[in-house]
Formats: C-alpha cells, sequence, structure tokens
C-alpha cells in the first residue's frame, strides 16, 4: 500500500482503467440463462446434490472406527475437542460396515443398496468446517462463507455455465414438507442477478401449478395465449422499427419462451409419465418421488438440483441416533441407488456429478444432557466429516484422507469446504480462481481465497 | 420525465404542457413543468426507494431464531422518513447526520429518530455482533462514501489504501452503541402497557439474579481473565445451566479491568500489580509487588488485610478476590465493605448485567432467561406492530468501552493491537485525530457529511445522475475506488459535486440542473454510433427499462385504481387487495416474494447500488398467468365505452401509451378481437361455489353463529386473515382443504360455509379429526340458519363422526362448520372435510376447496387484447 492519501484521493473514481470482469463477461440483458461453455472441456455437465441436513454422522455411515467399541464407554485419550454441547465417551457405531464391490469400499449397513454402487462412489473422510453450528456450517457448504450473504454453489454454476433448458429453471432445490434451516438463504444468488437464485419446489405438493409460479394460466387457454403473443409481436415490431436495443428483442423471446415452459414444466414434473417399474424401483414415497423428479428434470437439461431431506433438520441426531438415523438412511438408501442405477441404464452417469453430505459430521462420542446424562445421540463435529461423490468425472472405489482412529478430528489429507469446491467447479469445467464475479469493488469467487482440487479422486 | 422523477405514467394534462413546452422551442419553458413534478408528494415514493436500495430496506430481521419476532417495528417509520426527507429536499447533508447520529442531534421525542434506520435496518445475523457490525460499516461507507471498507475486516484492502487497523476503528464506533426501539407516537393502549410491564419486570428479576449470581462468583471470573481464549468476542455462546460461568460476563470484566485500569485503585491495585506477571515468575516477584501497593493508603481495609500475605499464584489472586466480595457481601458493616458493595451494584460494574433490553443483553442469561425475555420482548413488538405505531430503532451511547482491538485475519479470537476510534486515513489524512466523544458516531457522521469530504457529494451526484441517465458518470455508484473504471466525464462530476455543495446540498436543485439540460431534453432513438457503442457519451437519450415498482405502479395508474396512501404498515406486493404503490410492499428479506426477486428488485440482505437487469421468461409469466396482470386488464376493459370498437382502442391506447394508435394498429386490434370472438371456446362453466371461508364466534346461548367474517387472503393452498400467517387480527385461523386452524379465541372460530342454492333433502358426512397429543383439543360444530345446532362434538387426539342424515334444506339456507379452541390455545390444527349429499349432487368441501383461481372464467377479448397492450415492449420501455 504505497499510495499516498494524495495520490488516492486525486484518482479514486477516476480508476485506472477496466480490467476485465473477469473471463466471463455477461450482457444480462440478453439471457443470463443461455447455456456457456466453462474454461475447459467439462467431465460432469450437471450436478445433484443430496443434502442431509442436520449433519449425518460419518462414523455410522462411511468412515468405520473400530477403535471406538475398544474405547466404548470410556474417555477418548487426547484433547477434548469441544463442540456445541457437552460430549462424553466414546459411543462406537451400532451399525455394521462390509467390504463392497471390487474396491472394498467400507460402508454401513445403513447404506446396504447405495453400496452395490460403491465402485463409482468417492468418499472424501477428511472434510473439516469452521464451527459447531449448523447455521453457519450451511452457509459454508452451499455458499462458501459461513457469514456473509454469498452466491450459493448453484448460483455460481448457472452464472458459469448457464443452463440447457430455457423452459425449466435452470436451478432446483427440493425440501418435502418446509424448508431447511436458513430457508431460502442456501440456494440465494447473493450479489449475482435474482435469475441464478435456485428455484424451491415442495415435493409434497403434487399439482404443477403449486410447484412453479404463475406457471399455468387461470384466465386463458393455450390458443387464447398464442393468438394474444401472435398480436403482441406485430406491436413490437413495429415499435422496434424506430427504437434500437438489445433488450427488446431478448424481452420479446421470453414470452415464446414463457409460453413454451408452461408445457414442459408440467411434464417435467410429472412422474405419473414414468413407466410403473421405473416409480418403484424409486419408492413411492416423497423421498422416491423428488428423486426421481430430479432425475427427470437432470434429463431435461436443468443444470443443478438439491434435494433436502426436510424441514428443518432432519439429520440432527442429538439423541436416541439408532433408531432417528436407521429411519432417515432407510428415506433416502433406495432412491439414491435407483437414481444411480437409472442414470447409468440412461447412459447419464458419467457426466452427473453427485454430491451426498451434510453441513459437518457427529462426534465418535456421546452427548451429555442434563447431570451429565447420556442422550445415546451424537454432537455437531466440524472438526472432521465426510462427503462423497460420484459419476461425473469422479475416480470410484476411492477413499481420500482420513479421521484420527475415532473419527473425531480429520488428520491426513485435510478437505476444507472450499477445496470440495473447487474439486466440483474443476469437474464441470472451471478454474475455481477464474470463476469470478465484481461486487463491491472486489472480484468475488466461490472459493474466496483458497482451494485445492482434490486431484486424486478424480478419475 | 415523469416516470423518472415520479415513477408514475404522465397525466392526459401533463402530455399536454409538456406538448406545449417542446413546441416553444424554448429550454426555459420546462422549468415550470420540472417545478410542479419535484413539488408533487409521489417524487419521494419514487427517489426515496433509490435511496432504500442503497440502504438495503426490509421489513425483517433476516434469519431469526423462534423466539424472536422476525418483524421489524420501526422499518416502515424508517421508509417513511426516507421519503418525507426526499420530499421535504432536506439538505444531503443534513440528511446523512440524521441516519447516523440523530440521537445526538435532535430531542428525544423527534420524529427524525426514525432516520436512524438506516444503520440498525440490516440484517440480525441472529445476534452476532461482528457480523451486524460488519454489515453497519458496509452500509455507510459504501452507501455514503463508494467506500469499500468491509474487505479490510481480515486483511488490508487489496487495492485501495485502507488498512485492517481503520476497519477496526470504525468496529469500535458501532460497537459503542446499543440499539434502542422506541415508539415515536403515543400509544394509549392498555394490552401494549400490560406487555411492556411485564417485559420490564421480568427483565428487572432477571437482571437482579444474575447479578446475585455474579456477585457470589467475582473469583471465578477473576479466573477466567487467565484463560480469555475459552472466551472468544460474542460467539456462539451457549449457556445451558446457570451454573456455567457466563462468557459476556468473563468479557465484561475483562473491558472493565482494562478501561478501569488504575495502579492505585482503592479495590483492585493488588490485581494490576499481580495479574501481569508471568505464572513462572508469579511467586517469586508477587511478594516484592504486593508490598508496594498494600501500604496505599486508600486501599480498601478488607482488600489491604486480605493480601497481608502475597498470593501464590494467579489462581489464588483471583480466589482471593473472591473471598473478599463473598465476605463483604456477609459482614456489611465491616469497615470498607460499603464500598466493595457499592462497587457491585454500580451500573458499569461487571458485575451487573447492563440495562440495555434483550436485544444487547441476551448474552448475559442462561439459556432460559434468554428464551423467556425474547419471547416477552416480542409480545411487545408484535402490538406495535398491529397498531402501526411508527417506531424508531435509535442507536444510544455505550459505556464504558474501552477501544476496539484488531481481529486477526476476522478471527474474534485471535486479538490483536488495540486501535483508537477514529475516521479512515485515507480521507481525512496523516494528521488526523482519534474521535473525543463517546462512540465517536457523530464525529463519523460529521466527517462523512462535510463538504471537506473528497467523496460524499461525488458519490451521491453521481447516483442521481445514475438515475437519470441509467447510469452513473462512475459506472460503479458505489465503488469509487481505484479499480473502478474512470468516470465518462470527470470535469462534469466535479463541477456537479461543488455545486451540489454550493447549492446547500439541496438534490432538488441538482435535479433541475441535470433536468434543463440539453443532454436531458435530448430524445432519444435509433442511431447507434459505432465510436461509442454503449452510449456513454450520451450522444441520444438512452432507452430505459421500467423497474418493477415503476411497472406495476403504472399497471395500477392506467386502470385508475391506484391508491395513493401514503405512510404506515406494509403491504403484501401481490395481495389483492392492495393497490398502493410498490415501494410501500411488505420487503420480507428472508422470504422475499418471488415476483420481487424475478424482476430484479434491490436484493434487501446487502447495500444494491445497481440493480440488475435480467430478461427471463418468469417475468413473462407473470404478465400472462399472474392475478395481478389479469386483475388489471379487467378494470381496463370494464372501463371501455360500449360499442364502438376504434372509440375502444383509442381509449386504451391512451391510457397506456399517452397516444393514438396508428391505422395499421387499429387494423390489427380489429382483427384481433374479431378472430378472438369468432373461435372463442366454450366458457367453461364454473359451479357458482357454494363454499365460503371465514370466522365467527360461537354462541353457546342462542346455538347460532352470532357473525360470519370472509377470510381475505388465499396463499394458494389456504384462506387465511392476510399473507403472514398468523394473521395479526385473525390470528391462526385458517382453513385449509381437508381441515384447518381455529382462530387464537373463541371469538375467532374458524367457519366453513355452505349456502344451499335450492331446496331439496341433504345428507352430510364427514369426519372431525384432531391428532396431537399436545394441547386440549378443539370443538366443532354444524349449525343450520334455522334449525340452529345440528351437531356438536369435542375431540383431542380423537375422531368424532360428524354426521346427519335427511335434513331439510332450503334456497339460501346456510349451514357453517365450525371449529374453534377447546380451551386454550396451541396443538390445534384438525382436519374435517364434510360432503353435502342430495338426490342430484354432492358438494365435496375437499374435492371444491379452491380460491377465486379456480373458478376463474376466460379474460373476455377485449381483456385479451388489453393484456397484449400491457405486455408491450412499449409498456415496458422508456424512451
Amino acid at each position: 500500500m504505497n499510495l499516498s492519501r494524495r495520490d488516492f484521493v486525486t484518482k479514486m473514481g477516476m480508476g485506472m482503467g477496466a480490467l476485465g470482469l473477469g473471463t466471463l463477461a455477461h450482457a444480462e440483458s440478453s439471457s443470463p440463462l443461455a447455456a456457456r461453455a466453462p474454461h475447459f472441456a467439462p467431465k460432469a455437465k450437471r450436478v445433484i446434490h443430496f443434502f442431509l441436513n442436520g449433519g449425518p454422522s460419518h462414523v455410522d455411515t462411511f468412515d468405520p472406527k473400530p477403535m471406538l467399541a475398544k474405547y466404548a464407554g470410556q474417555p477418548l485419550p487426547g484433547e477434548y475437542l469441544r463442540t456445541e454441547r457437552k460430549t462424553g465417551a466414546a459411543f462406537p457405531s451400532p451399525f455394521q460396515f462390509k467390504k463392497y464391490g471390487q474396491s472394498g469400499l467400507e460402508i454401513s449397513d445403513l447404506f446396504a443398496k447405495t453400496a452395490a454402487h460403491a465402485d463409482g462412489i468417492a468418499v472424501v473422510r477428511s472434510m473439516y468446517a469452521q464451527v459447531p453450528n449448523h447455521e453457519p456450517s450451511l452457509m459454508l457448504m452451499n455458499c462458501g462463507d459461513s457469514v456473509q450473504a454469498r452466491p450459493s454453489f448453484g448460483a455460481w454454476t448457472l452464472y458459469g455455465l448457464g443452463t440447457e433448458n430455457q423452459n425449466l429453471p435452470g436451478f432446483v432445490a427440493m425440501c418435502p414438507g418446509g424448508m431447511p434451516i436458513k430457508d431460502s438463504e442456501n440456494w440465494q444468488a447473493g450479489f449475482l442477478p435474482g435469475a441464478f437464485q435456485g428455484t424451491f419446489v415442495d415435493p409434497q405438493n403434487r399439482e404443477v401449478q403449486k410447484l412453479i409460479e404463475n406457471i399455468r394460466s387461470p384466465h386463458a387457454s393455450a390458443a387464447i395465449q398464442r393468438r394474444q403473443l401472435d398480436l403482441l409481436r406485430t406491436l413490437n415490431a413495429e415499435y422496434q422499427r424506430t427504437h434500437t436495443d438489445p433488450r427488446l428483442e431478448a424481452r420479446v423471446q421470453s414470452f415464446e419462451l414463457a409460453f413454451r415452459m408452461q408445457m414442459e414444466a408440467s411434464d417435467a414434473f410429472d412422474i405419473s409419465r414414468e413407466p410403473a417399474g421405473i416409480r418403484a424401483m424409486y419408492g413411492d414415497h416423497v423421498h422416491g418421488r423428488q428423486t426421481l423428479i430430479a432425475r427427470r428434470l437432470l434429463e431435461r437439461g436443468v443444470r443443478f438440483v438439491q434435494l433436502w431431506h426436510g424441514a428443518g433438520q432432519p439429520w440432527d441426531h442429538h439423541d436416541n441416533i439408532e433408531g432417528n438415523i436407521r429411519k432417515h438412511s432407510a428415506d433416502i438408501d433406495g432412491p439414491i441407488a435407483a437414481l444411480m442405477t437409472d442414470l447409468k441404464q440412461r447412459g447419464m452417469f458419467d457426466d452427473t456429478l453427485i454430491l451426498w453430505g451434510g453441513e459437518f459430521g457427529r462426534t465418535p462420542t456421546v452427548e451429555l444432557g442434563d447431570k451429565g446424562k447420556s442422550k445415546l445421540g451424537r454432537d455437531h463435529n466440524h472438526y472432521g466429516f465426510s462427503v462423497w461423490l460420484a459419476g461425473g468425472g469422479v475416480k470410484g472405489g476411492t477413499v481420500y484422507g482420513a479421521t484420527d482412529e475415532f473419527g473425531f478430528k480429520a488428520i491426513e489429507k485435510r478437505a476444507s469446504v472450499h477445496d470440495l469446491h473447487a474439486t466440483m467447479l474443476h469437474l464441470l469445467g472451471f478454474d475455481h480462481e477464474r470463476l469470478t464475479y465484481r461486487h463491491a469493488g472486489r472480484d468475488f469467487r466461490l472459493t474466496d481465497v483458497s482451494g485445492d482440487v482434490m486431484r486424486e479422486i478424480i478419475a | 420525465m415523469s416516470f423518472d422523477l415520479i415513477g408514475l405514467p404522465p397525466t392526459e394534462r401533463e402530455v399536454e404542457q409538456f406538448v406545449a413546452v417542446r413546441n416553444s422551442e424554448s429550454s426555459a419553458a420546462i422549468t415550470p413543468l420540472i417545478d410542479q413534478m419535484l413539488a408533487n408528494p409521489r417524487y419521494g415514493e419514487r427517489w426515496g426507494r433509490h435511496w432504500l436500495d442503497v440502504a438495503r430496506y426490509s421489513d425483517t430481521k433476516g434469519y431469526a431464531y423462534g423466539r424472536e419476532e422476525r418483524r421489524f417495528v420501526h422499518a416502515p417509520a424508517y421508509r417513511d422518513w426516507v421519503l418525507g426527507a426526499f420530499n421535504r429536499d432536506m439538505p444531503y447533508d443534513r440528511f446523512l447526520l440524521l441516519q447516523m447520529a440523530a440521537d445526538q442531534l435532535v430531542p428525544a421525542d423527534s420524529p427524525d429518530l426514525a432516520a436512524m434506520g438506516f444503520i440498525t435496518g440490516g440484517r440480525r445475523f441472529i445476534g452476532v455482533t461482528h457480523d451486524i457490525i460488519d454489515d453497519r460499516i458496509d452500509v455507510v461507507t459504501r452507501g455514503t462514501m463508494g467506500l469499500t471498507v468491509a474487505c479490510a475486516r481480515c486483511h488490508d484492502h487489496k487495492y485501495d489504501p485502507i488498512p485492517t487497523e481503520d476497519y477496526y476503528s470504525l468496529y469500535g464506533v458501532f460497537h459503542g452503541s446499543d440499539d434502542r426501539l422506541v415508539p415515536l407516537a403515543k400509544m394509549d393502549d392498555a394490552e401494549l402497557k400490560k406487555r411492556q410491564l411485564k417485559l420490564a419486570d421480568t427483565m428487572q428479576k432477571r437482571r437482579d439474579e444474575a447479578a446475585a449470581r455474579l456477585r457470589t462468583r467475582v473469583g471465578d471470573y477473576l479466573a477466567a481473565q487467565f484463560e480469555l481464549k475459552k472466551y472468544p468476542e460474542e460467539g456462539f455462546d451457549q449457556i445451558l445451566s446457570a451454573d456455567d460461568l457466563i462468557p459476556g460476563s468473563v468479557r465484561r470484566w475483562r473491558d472493565w479491568l482494562h478501561t478501569a485500569k488504575d495502579s492505585a485503585h482503592p479495590i483492585f491495585a493488588p490485581w494490576y500489580a499481580l495479574a501481569a506477571l508471568a505464572e513462572s515468575e508469579f511467586s517469586a516477584a508477587a511478594s516484592n509487588e504486593i508490598a508496594r501497593v498494600i501500604i496505599r493508603p486508600n486501599l480498601n481495609p478488607i482488600v489491604a488485610a486480605a493480601f497481608a500475605t502475597p498470593p501464590t499464584s494467579p489462581a489464588e489472586l483471583a480466589r482471593r478476590y473472591g473471598q473478599i466480595f463473598v465476605e463483604a457481601e456477609k459482614q456489611t458493616n465491616a469497615p470498607g465493605a460499603t464500598e466493595l458493595h457499592a462497587f457491585l451494584r454500580t451500573a458499569n460494574s461487571p458485575a451487573v448485567v447492563p440495562d440495555t433490553g434483550i436485544v444487547n443483553n441476551d448474552q448475559f442469561f442462561p439459556f432460559a432467561a434468554i428464551e423467556e425475555l425474547w419471547k416477552l420482548q416480542g409480545d411487545v413488538e408484535r402490538r406495535l406492530i398491529d397498531l402501526g405505531t411508527p417506531a424508531a430503532l435509535m442507536l444510544t451511547e455505550r459505556a464504558p468501552e474501552p477501544n476496539p482491538r484488531v481481529f486477526k485475519r476476522g478471527s474474534p479470537s485471535r486479538l490483536g493491537d488495540e486501535v483508537p476510534r477514529q475516521f479512515i486515513e485515507a480521507i481525512s489524512g496523516e494528521k488526523r485525530e482519534p474521535f473525543q466523544k463517546g462512540s465517536g458516531r457523530l464525529e463519523l457522521a460529521r466527517a462523512i457529511a462535510s463538504p471537506a469530504n473528497p467523496l460524499t457529494a461525488r458519490v451521491i451526484v453521481n447516483r442521481i445522475w445514475q438515475h437519470h441517465f441509467g447510469t452513473g458518470l462512475v459506472k460503479t455508484p458505489s465503488d469509487f475506488g481505484l479499480r473502478a473504471e474512470r468516470p465518462s466525464h470527470p470535469e462534469l462530476l466535479d463541477w456537479l459535486a461543488r455545486r451540489f455543495i454550493a447549492d446547500g446540498w439541496s438534490v432538488k436543485a441538482m435535479h433541475r440542473l441535470i433536468l434543463s439540460s440539453a443532454v436531458y431534453q435530448q430524445a432519444g432513438g435509433t442511431s447507434v454510433s459505432e465510436r461509442d457503442p454503449e452510449n456513454r457519451l450520451l450522444a441520444r437519450f438512452p432507452i430505459q427499462r421500467l423497474e418493477f415498482e415503476q411497472l406495476r405502479d403504472a399497471m395500477l395508474a392506467v386502470t385508475g385504481e391506484l391508491d395513493l396512501t401514503t405512510t404506515g404498515k406494509s403491504a403484501g406486493v401481490l395481495d389483492s387487495g392492495n393497490k398502493r404503490r410498490t415501494v410501500f410492499a411488505y420487503v420480507d428479506r428472508q422470504f422475499l416474494p418471488g415476483v420481487l426477486r424475478t424482476f430484479d428488485f434491490a436484493n434487501p440482505d446487502t447495500h444494491v447500488a445497481v440493480r440488475h437487469e435480467t430478461t427471463v421468461p418468469q417475468q413473462a409469466l407473470f404478465f400472462l398467468n399472474g392475478a395481478f396482470s389479469a386483475d388489471r386488464v379487467r378494470a381496463l376493459a370494464a372501463k371501455l365505452p360500449g360499442g364502438d370498437d376504434k372509440a375502444r382502442v383509442v381509449q386504451l391506447h391512451q391510457s397506456l401509451f399517452q397516444r393514438r394508435p396508428s391505422d395499421a394498429e387499429l387494423a390489427a386490434a380489429q382483427a384481433f378481437i374479431a378472430t378472438a370472438n369468432a373461435e372463442a371456446e366454450p366458457v367453461p362453466q364454473f359451479r357458482k361455489t357454494q363454499w365460503l371461508y371465514g370466522t365467527g364466534e360461537y354462541d353457546a346461548a342462542t346455538k347460532r353463529l352470532k357473525s360470519f367474517t370472509a377470510l381475505p387472503h388465499f396463499t394458494g393452498s389456504a384462506w387465511q386473515g392476510a399473507s403472514a400467517w398468523p394473521g395479526s387480527k385473525t390470528g391462526w385461523a385458517q382453513l385449509t382443504a381437508d381441515g384447518g386452524h381455529p382462530g387464537n379465541t373463541r371469538a375467532y372460530a374458524s367457519v366453513r360455509r355452505w349456502t344451499a342454492a335450492g331446496d331439496a333433502i341433504a345428507d352430510i358426512t364427514g369426519t372431525l379429526k384432531h391428532e396431537p397429543e399436545q394441547g386440549d383439543g378443539v370443538r366443532g360444530f354444524i349449525v343450520h340458519s334455522r334449525l340452529g345446532e345440528l351437531k356438536v362434538a369435542s375431540v383431542h387426539q380423537a375422531s368424532a363422526v360428524m354426521a346427519v342424515t335427511g335434513l331439510e334444506i332450503k334456497a339460501g339456507d346456510v349451514l357453517d362448520f365450525i371449529v374453534d379452541i377447546g380451551g386454550t390455545l396451541g396443538y390445534d390444527q384438525f382436519l374435517w372435510a364434510p360432503i353435502i349429499k342430495t338426490r342430484d349432487a354432492t358438494w365435496n368441501a375437499l374435492v371444491e376447496f379452491g380460491g377465486r383461481a379456480s373458478h376463474t372464467p376466460h379474460l373476455t377479448p377485449w381483456e385479451q387484447y388489453a393484456q397484449v397492450l400491457l405486455l408491450s415492449n412499449e409498456f415496458a420501455f422508456l424512451d
């Protein structure tokens, strides 16, 4: 900072010339959602994110820790790690782990169906976040910053890639029964244009007009609207004879798009058009339905789909984890396995990036309630947790990094959320340091000022 | 110009005046027209909104815990203050001063206190102080000076000379103030008084209890001073039991010890002498140090006695102080005890909880008290909102406050150097002096709202220019930093800024100057210069797309429906009854209505300098399919004269475009109407609905409903009192297809009403079901308007069959299906969808449930035509 105040004052607002808006300058007024090529050839073209909101326990699912059995009921040796609440003795997992596939990836019984695809899955066991609290950790996982309002991963993806189907929202967030904690901040556009915001859908609604705002006209048939749009085109053409501005034509086109969107959206969300066998494979319950809707959306060119488990934070297993995690895993194990099978049979598995995880993991020690009594549950754990990726350029059957022998803290090849985002952006064809947006005087990126691509999980 | 200055299309008379001016070919002739528009109160509603973008205006706090009321009480009053300030042409320097420091500039009952909503209207970040302050620093520095200081929270600014120290100097300014909610009107409301009293009493009680605990644990709090790392700055402290040390009090002790530091302190001289010693040298050095302080004549005798022998460790030092205070509390007559007693009870003592309200002092309470106090605070706030009380969320000075310390890399657990509260060096120069008075907030405000500040005037002049021409002279109006693009006309910007200050910071004078210029009065058009494709040099007047507010307001204006009520409560932007200007729409930053997001409304989370401008099909869907658009075209068509097609087309063009249609447009219109008439599909005939949804009170004496009031708001899946649920009046009352929820008291039972269209014999079937285990259930009734009560049941986690057979009904008879609360409110949701059958027909409450939408007839050909004109580019763009 060698500038004198005088230099600054005389130069401020006078600029030093434009330095360019990163590599992706947008003419927002044309179509912000038009499909665009990324920095280099992508391995994945679309993303589906299973968000286990509340924080799934890694030592009960994808990170086996036999040492916990050895210390069962005793305090863990070494440093006491402070989490949100008090925890006590080692709490071994009540679930069995088995080796699956040629890779021998270890997965617990909770995800036995998903495990059939073990050779397509890369587990990152060395994730860590910043604090043991839901709100900031949700923001970190979704938007790359635990504190400030930043665009979500999905919004960045739309900013970078646009979307393949202009008749559907490019980024859809589904959550049965209401919103997760932090509501729509989880899929916010932040300082990016509102068009990149995720569209929230509650899959408990079955009628398309309840899924997407204004998608059906209550006061005109398609024939009436077609006639109206034909007249509109004539009037607009007359206006454009004397007015030149690219935004005029963009708006003309948007009406034609809207007209088509009404048909397409109804079709995409209508799973009754699927064969009975497919519907049965996903399961006739809300998680099966939302996963099947997700596949229909991805198939039609939607860029980013996020599937939340349910309103609030269902995976927040502070007490009685055994019964609760069994129930919640059973909700999604079948649908996830079905989706992977279905994507494979449609040839979409290899360019669809699947992410599974929550905002953090859970303690390997038991949570204590009033007067130090065990709650048979686990507290939040941001020191170490697992996520897994599959499809779209991911090297299956891989384990990346490790937690300590009890699963409390990531110690080997520690992976930050920025590393995860950098890796996913890489698979989508982006150098995460160059996917930037100028806001408040600075070029922002999803990964803030850090992030390393986890090359070992890339095929 | 009308859209530009007042945000509404011109009236016919204004168009005539304008044409007359243009024909006179004298540029001065426009002056009266400009003055007329600037004097119109609609002006503030347009230009005030530009400032609300800067001020990240919202009616809600953002994500909040369930215990807290999530709406702001003060937001509407701040919005109205801004609009009024623009209308009155309040000098801009005064405008800024009041928004930052009205508490120190105007009397305690002044309506100008509302101005501080500028600072206090940001997200609440679930109470995390650092984030709240960061938001405030950002809105002030970018909003007033186009300076991005918030980057320096974690590291020195990358491009501009803003070091981290300057960020924390400003941090200290804002940390030095508490938020205080003050009603700006005297409310004579017994319920409000009751709730305020309850809150005050409980707060007093909880503070007293907390203080009593703090007094017995001085030793523990002092011991905690040796391990402050465990108590990072206001993080996510969660205190579950009253036995835990309160981190807020640990820090309060820390700050008190820091600010009161005095080696001759009558009570804490031994502490100051010993606490700084390292543990390893403690026992060796303590006796020398203690010998020096023990002889001080002003040392409290109890303290002196306790330190007759030196302590052997820091822990021992803390423990002795603990004993000193515990003893003094017991033996109040001992010499020196009064002093110790008083110390623990002064307002600034670290052993008391400051009397600042739960929003600022919740960190000092255990969990249960926090929940309780927030709930009571919420009760007061809800009442104030219901009463529509104008209120200010003002800042008040906090004392005593230590100087801020830098958080290394933005982390509160890594404290760096102490810095004074002072202005930004890059602006004030090296010779700056630390602020002298209190938090320094007024001094900060004066340094900003000063002619000597090289940025403030330029930034606002550039904003004014931006809104007149679509783009500022500096394209990044809130970033005047070194990385900003060079202004298109630097000398012009400087000249305008000087004129602005010379004209007494008058915004209206600046409008007059710009509007009477040749560049503003030139025509728009088609010629695109190859040398200036972006038209930065303004060789022609740029075409502008209407913003959402202008569009919605214009749609209401051209139908003659616009409600010009000013000030007061916000209303849902698409509520069917809301025909007020869009600036008065409810802005919920946590659940921003889709339509606002779709139309690039300013993101209320953060300061917005330039709105995005996107074109997406969701905007088209709003125009094509939305109820708001359909309602407007129906209103337009309803005003059309009878008979002559041509006259109708002319009238529509006049009211929408302020011009006559061309011959081609006329022909196209007539052809459209003819085809639409010829090809009209048989309109699906909806049976006139038999069902109504409302609230009322069941009268046990007459066994009839006392009154019936329709629920006005349909969400798409439920009928309720307002878009917000619970509604302010009807509470939780709600009806859905398969059930609902009664209102909060028996005066607001939920009532599903069916009216007979003819005579018949009917059977009623259905089951009333209440599922939750908690609460005390609900009561259900079927009441006939002539025959009285037909069926009654009380259910709690149970079902009751609600069936009647062979009921004789006559045309006009009314059947009410009533549910009210069992006794107390809570867990009262129920399931009940009755079916009424006659020999010829069935009415099924579940199947036929719906809002207006399900009964909407198709638009008529003229309505369809009017809609096309509303969709046109000519309506959405300005030239």
